[in-house]
């Protein structure tokens, strides 16, 4: 077995997503897309011709899977059944996923560690990954929200999320030093 | 400061991430054909590399900018582009390995110090002294293949300083002279900046594991729970002589933070860390670590237990000394 094991969240935050409707969580995070496309117009520059692509987001802890097209304002964020097909598919424990997101794991490194698995059109895969690390995201950028209350959601997510990982099943370290 | 670190940055975040984190010196390229890491979405513009250039000199670490690939006949102006916009970002220095590239820097650009590309794979003090001579070159970054003996042999016959990798991608190839990518998907880092290009490579999922596919050859298989490395063709898994084995190179890192002291002694200017195409946590960590370790023999410290600390981002989740102690030549 390899020594850098993934965690899962722990089953009552795998009950509680399950039992979230799905429009207001795609409402909200494709608001968010479009936000940041409105804000951030440079990041999209770096998917390139990719950025019609969709791509499937598996977390491999919850029952259903994002399905994102980052086409700048017209971008969206379906949830989708998980075995959804799409142009790349990404797949990995939620808390992985997000550490991906705002830059602290290195995608490579959880790659060659098998904590996440890859399919689909590489290509994409590069530009979406190369774009994520640049835009440096932080949990109000999926929310679309900023100022007073982007700051009170980033600090109150990274303490759930530092929660979780401390209740992951089971807990250990992808990479050291990181998350 | 006597050993410069000079840390890779594929994007102007991953910059500052490198600058924070403790590197005296960044080295990046622009995003096209004209450097060896020309992946969708990596790099920097013209106008990311000036920014990128001043928030290093801000923070008091430089920056060198890789134009370190081969230009087709007739296709020459994306690199005379190149360095006209790395010196008007102000960087430090340019990394080369054409002689056209470096003979019109040293015309059109003599202010800016120009260093060898490993791309160049030039091992032999003949060869570094021509480059010296005939283009001014301050520094050459040394191929992967010498030992510690043979670079400090190396270095007391030429008269510029060397750089040597100390982690991350090992390539034991003549690099600069790979023809191994091109064969399979007619790109390569020499003249694309690609090995192995991303529109050319598949992960496909099968029931024993994940297969590896470069331009529709299978090159690999991993196991379920075997760790993986990256899709080119010299770590490829091939059968010969009855066995199936990495034939050419084992999927596995170069951490030579053991031998950081002895590269000093043999003369060594700047240690290199791999990783352009890497993230920002990669950039990060290994960067701090490396700079306790230079920090920590300079102060003549505790050895810092790097190969513990980076254990969790190495390719294959194996790390080596590479050639650096290499006993069979």
């Amino acid at each position: 077995m390899l020594e850098h094991q993934s965690p899962e969240l722990p089953r009552p935050a795998r009950l509680l997503a399950a039992a979230l409707p799905s429009w207001p969580l795609e409402m909200v995070l494709t608001r968010a897309l479009r936000a940041l496309a409105d804000r951030r117009p440079e990041l999209f520059e770096r998917l390139g011709v990719h950025s019609r692509c969709v791509f499937v987001v598996r977390p491999t802890d919850l029952d259903f899977a994002f399905s994102v097209v980052p086409h700048r304002w017209q971008g969206r964020v379906s949830v989708v059944r998980p075995e959804t097909r799409g142009d790349v598919h990404i797949e990995g424990p939620l808390l992985r996923l997000l550490g991906l997101l705002d830059g602290s794991l290195d995608g490579d490194a959880l790659f060659f560690n098998r904590v996440i698995s890859v399919s689909g059109r590489t290509d994409a895969l590069l530009a979406l990954r190369n774009a994520i690390e640049e835009a440096e995201l932080a949990p109000s950028d999926l929310l679309g929200v900023s100022g007073r209350v982007g700051r009170f959601a980033d600090a109150a997510i990274l303490r759930a999320i530092q929660a979780l990982q401390g209740m992951a099943e089971p807990a250990a370290n992808a990479t050291p030093g990181a998350l | 400061m006597a050993i410069e670190l000079v840390c890779p940055a594929g994007t102007p975040s991953a910059l500052r991430s490198a600058v924070d984190a403790g590197a005296h010196a960044v080295y990046c390229g622009f995003a096209d054909e004209t450097n060896a890491r020309n992946f969708p979405g990596l790099n920097f513009s013209p106008a990311e590399m000036t920014k990128g250039v001043r928030y290093a000199h801000d923070h008091g670490a430089k920056v060198l900018v890789a134009i370190n690939t081969f230009p087709k006949a007739g296709t020459f102006e994306p690199w005379r582009k190149a360095l006209a916009a790395a010196e008007e970002a102000q960087a430090d220095a340019v990394i080369l390995a054409d002689m056209a590239v470096l003979d019109h820097a040293a015309t059109h650009h003599p202010g800016l110090r120009l260093h060898l590309s490993v791309q160049a794979a030039a091992n032999t003090p003949e060869a570094i002294g021509f480059y010296a001579d005939t283009f001014n070159v301050k520094r050459v970054v040394l191929p992967r293949v010498l030992s510690v003996e043979e670079i400090a042999k190396l270095n007391k016959e030429i008269d510029v300083e060397t750089e040597a990798f100390v982690f991350g991608g090992l390539c034991p190839m003549t690099e600069g002279r790979c023809s191994l990518s091109s064969y399979a998907t007619g790109r390569s880092p020499n003249l694309s900046g690609v090995c192995s290009p991303p529109e050319h490579v598949e992960y496909v999922e099968e029931a024993d594991g994940t297969a590896v596919r470069l331009a529709g050859f299978t090159i690999d298989r991993f196991g379920k729970d075997e760790a993986a490395g990256y899709p080119t063709l010299c770590k490829g898994c091939f059968v010969a002589g009855g066995k199936s084995t990495h034939l050419f190179e084992d999927p596995v890192s170069l951490n030579a933070a053991g031998l950081v002291g002895r590269l000093a002694d043999a003369g060594v200017t700047a240690l290199k860390i791999e990783g352009r195409q890497r993230g920002k946590g990669y950039v990060a960590e290994v960067v701090k670590t490396f700079r306790a370790v230079v920090d920590a023999i300079e102060a003549g410290g505790d050895p810092v237990k790097a190969e513990q600390l980076l254990a969790g981002l190495v390719e294959g989740g194996r790390q080596t000394s590479g050639a650096y102690r290499k006993q069979w030549r």
